[in-house]
């Protein structure tokens, strides 16, 4: 599974220790940001669906940034699949 | 090189690509350059289409583009040329494609059998159906949704209306916006909102009256964060009865008690008169007074003079204020201090908060008065907007009149003029449409789930793309006696069609498979009054059909039957469509359906309804080509031109020159808004000795709705995997509680045991518990009250007595 997403700084941090932080998160790669420095792109690779989202909220956590907004996602060799909490009955007889 | 290895550096090389495409989108939409991101299909032997659509979920209509490979959406990217969210997307949004793909999708129509369900035919549901409303057609009724397509809502209504001359459909956006309508009507005389997002980027102030965009509608909220960092001063208010993520952004958290927001309306207003720091020009230019007629309630009110409304408001001292809604008296002097301040730009933002309260007309109507006693209203950044929860909610429910009460265009039932006109364009024969409304929601519900013989009315109900049995109020009053085999309803008879087994289904009589979202053509409009096209791309799963064909394919089963009301004047079925060689197209015939653009068709038929109440909209090809128009669309210059402003000069093509702000439907018909002065009253429930904690309801940033979809996202449901009970610290201590024990909550309607969360996503105050309604395991609606607003007749989620002790 492979996602980018924007991550807004708020504007009294500092870029170079979010950057720092987030450059620590597995996974995630941070783009050209030069003609937007508080604005960070990132790319997030994971095999595991679960750390797209765990890595995700890891961003949002980073002090200094305000949101996290995400901008592609391509789930194409993922099966997504019913998740264990809402399986119900077959509705057959 | 070996096939394995070639294959393992083929998959890399993709894989690289993909990246590669990713980081170029995120660099684009941060940097703000312009970006087309189909560029993301350029690898020689990658072969995704991609399309435009809006997102399935919620109202802000943030457009995707959808990327399909062999039959199946395989991704989906924010979309840059889309104004409402300019590429980027929310948590839910970028798994939007994952919701077609969960493994329970319902792909046969099901009929109850015993305690279990057989397959049966298609052809064999649509008699059902059809044998149901022959055998009684008054008693037959269409319970809907803000995420009907507009076509679909459209189709449904003329079913309903114009077909069975039953006005017994009601969707349940009257659970979620119908405050809204009543309060813009009360005020302005016709509905939805005058301003749009582009305030969003123009206001110096943004209030939030019991709102949560940060998880409700992310990417708006993103958009003011976004200029905060780029350095732009923005105030942020948030006025609530619980922290939550909107709260950490915002400057200001104003805490408040339930019905709060009433006293502080009237204190903002009182202090703007005092202070002589209200809009004089404005007022006197473009305003009148009302209040409510206790003899006889009604949306007009009755008009009082300025004085009137001043000695109304002289009690709403900001420590009389205080003492009623909790909130410090120098942040009610701070907010009038604000709104006496014409330099400054402000915009007021609501959703569920101020709507689904027993007195949401009361509350919007106050709202909007506020922005037009302070003259913050008309320009950019000077707006009181509501939003929606609903992809649809304004386009299908407000605009086609979805509503028990309500025909095409603003018009009303009990409007014999308004009657005609649906009867004209409808090619009906006069007298057709029934004038007297039908039930709304909760009496629809209550009516179904109350014998036949101690009168209820309704039989049978047909659901489309809703869950009632999850998001009704009190459950144990208006829906579960369905299940109860002792409560008398054996005659009752409950349709619900859908994509997912639900909590609805579970009681269903039959059971149909619809199609969602991309697997069908569609139309809808979100909360700025902006209507959104897209086209089928992929294929349904199994049997699951579009919801707009199965209500075509019952009106012609009845047509063919005889039934009188599936034919026009003419003896034409109303549903007749006309190919280019002026052929009749066997629309109701799942094979021929999509031989024609049955969307456009019904589009354009619609169409006619919009001019009336100046919403007009362009022609269905318009759309096609854009990212959504915001009505009125008009021609000018051989060019369709959406409006940012209404009422406005210089924005509102209907406000004629030199008028400067133009009320053009106002209900007094002298072009002026109504101002409107409604005193503070408690909330229907609240806490007392028995009960002594006030539950309030709502949604989470990872789940929408009902969860129905979104549960089904693995990668969501794990980020927000239950519900809970959200409590503060000071409270646990109280009773006892640590994280994840579970507790017992009780409410005069009904019991809950659900694991606790100590200051979890938001925070509560003392005496405040919160549980989100997402999860079908856990019905908070078993507790809620459905005690309801007398005008919009919305019931309130948000103000319920509970007692809660360690189970």
């Amino acid at each position: 599974m492979i996602a980018s997403v924007v991550a807004i700084l708020e504007p009294d941090c500092s870029p170079r220790a979010v950057l720092e932080d987030i450059t620590q998160i597995p996974g995630a790669e941070i783009g050209d940001f030069t003609q937007s420095p508080r604005r960070i792109p990132i790319t997030i690779d994971s095999h595991d669906p679960n750390a797209l989202e765990e890595t995700t909220l890891k961003l949002q956590q980073c002090p200094g940034v305000a949101f996290v907004d995400v901008v592609f996602v391509h789930f194409e060799d993922e099966s997504p699949g019913l998740v264990r909490s809402v399986q119900q009955e077959s509705h057959t007889g | 090189m070996s096939n394995c290895n070639h294959e393992l550096a083929a998959g890399v090389a993709r894989r690289d690509f993909i990246k590669a495409s990713a980081m170029a989108a995120a660099a684009a939409v941060a940097s703000g350059s312009t970006y087309s991101l189909p560029i993301l299909a350029a690898e020689p032997n990658e072969k995704i289409q991609w399309d435009k659509a809006p997102c399935r979920f919620c109202g802000t209509g943030c457009h995707v583009q959808v990327g399909v490979s062999k039959g199946k959406v395989v991704a989906v990217a924010g979309d840059m040329n889309a104004e409402v969210n300019k590429g980027l997307l929310c948590v839910k949004g970028y798994h939007v494609g994952s919701a077609l793909y969960g493994k329970d999708r319902l792909t046969k129509p099901l009929l109850r059998d015993g305690e279990g369900y057989r397959e049966i035919s298609w052809d064999q549901a649509i008699q059902t159906i059809a044998d149901r409303i022959e055998a009684a057609p008054e008693r037959f009724a269409f319970y809907g949704s803000g995420q009907w397509t507009i076509p679909e809502g459209y189709a449904a209504q003329k079913f309903m209306k114009g077909g069975l001359s039953n006005n017994h459909i009601d969707p349940n956006a009257r659970l979620c916006m119908a405050s809204a309508v009543t309060g813009f009507l009360a005020t302005y005389g016709v509905d939805e909102p005058a301003g749009c997002y582009d305030d969003l980027d123009a206001c110096d102030v943004l209030i939030m009256w019991g709102n949560n965009p940060a998880e409700m509608h992310p990417v708006l909220f993103s958009r003011v964060v976004d200029r905060r960092s780029r350095g732009e001063e923005i105030m942020l208010i948030d006025i609530s009865t619980r922290r939550t993520r909107t709260t950490e952004a915002c400057q200001h958290y104003l805490e408040m008690k339930g019905h709060g927001d009433l006293a502080i309306a009237n204190g903002i207003a009182h202090l703007l008169i005092k202070n002589g720091t209200y809009n004089r020009k404005f007022v006197e230019s473009f305003c009148n007074f009302k209040a409510p007629d206790d003899e006889n309630p009604n949306l007009n009110g009755k008009s009082i003079s300025f004085e009137d409304y001043k000695q109304a408001l002289a009690p709403y001292t900001p420590e009389y204020v205080e003492k009623l809604s909790g909130v410090p008296a120098d942040k009610i002097r701070m907010l009038a201090d604000l709104f006496g301040k014409p330099e400054l730009k402000i915009t007021s933002l609501w959703c569920m908060g101020v709507n689904q309260h027993t007195r949401g007309t009361a509350m919007n109507a106050l709202i909007h008065g506020i922005h037009l006693l302070s003259g913050h209203f008309g320009t950019p950044g000077d707006a009181p907007t509501s939003l929606t929860g609903q992809p649809s909610a304004c386009g299908t429910v407000r605009e086609v009149g979805t509503l028990a009460h309500a025909l095409p265009g603003g018009r009303v039932v009990a409007n014999e003029v308004h009657r005609q006109q649906a009867e004209e364009f409808w090619n009906l024969p006069v007298g057709r449409i029934n004038p007297q409304p039908g039930f709304h929601t909760v009496e629809m519900w209550q009516s179904f789930c109350t014998p036949t013989d101690q009168g209820g009315t309704i039989g049978t109900i047909w659901v489309q793309v809703t869950n009632p049995g999850q998001t009704l109020p009190n459950l144990n009053k208006l829906f579960n006696p369905k299940g109860d085999n002792k409560a008398g309803l054996e005659d009752k008879f409950l349709i619900v069609s859908d994509v997912y087994p639900t909590a609805t289904t579970k009681l269903a009589d039959l059971i149909l498979p619809s199609a969602m979202w991309v697997e069908k053509n569609g139309v809808v409009g979100n909360s700025e009054r902006r209507t959104q096209q897209w086209f089928k791309m992929v294929d349904p799963p199994g049997e699951a059909r579009d919801d707009c064909w199965q209500t075509i394919a019952v009106a012609r089963e009845l047509f063919d039957r005889g039934n009188q009301g599936m034919r026009d004047r003419d003896g034409q079925f109303i549903f007749e469509i006309k190919d280019e060689n002026q052929q009749s197209v066997a629309i109701w015939d799942w094979n021929h359906y999509y031989d024609v653009n049955v969307d456009k068709h019904l589009f354009e038929e619609y169409r006619q309804f919009s001019r009336l109440k100046h919403k007009d909209l362009a022609p269905y090809d318009q759309y096609v080509q854009a990212r959504g128009l915001r009505w009125p669309v008009v021609e000018k210059d051989g060019q369709w031109k959406e409006t940012h402003l209404r009422f406005s000069e210089g924005y509102d093509p209907y406000v004629e020159p030199g008028s400067e702000i133009q009320f053009y439907h106002s209900t007094t018909g002298d072009d002026r808004a109504q101002i409107w002065y409604h005193p503070w009253i408690a909330p229907a429930e609240t806490p007392d000795e028995d009960y002594p904690l006030m539950l309030t309801t709502g949604r989470v940033l990872e789940h929408w709705h009902s969860g129905s979809m979104t549960r089904r996202i693995p990668e969501l449901s794990r980020a927000m995997p239950g519900g809970y009970l959200e409590i503060s610290a000071e409270d646990a201590t109280v009773y006892d509680l640590r994280n994840g024990d579970e507790v017992l909550v009780e409410s005069r309607r009904g019991s809950l045991v659900i694991p606790v969360w100590i200051d979890g996503r938001g925070r509560p105050p003392r005496g405040t518990v919160f549980i989100p309604f997402f999860d079908e395991t856990l019905l908070v609606n078993d507790l809620t009250l459905d005690a309801f607003d007398p005008f919009s007749k919305q019931p309130d989620y948000k103000k319920t007595a509970v007692r809660i002790r360690k189970a």
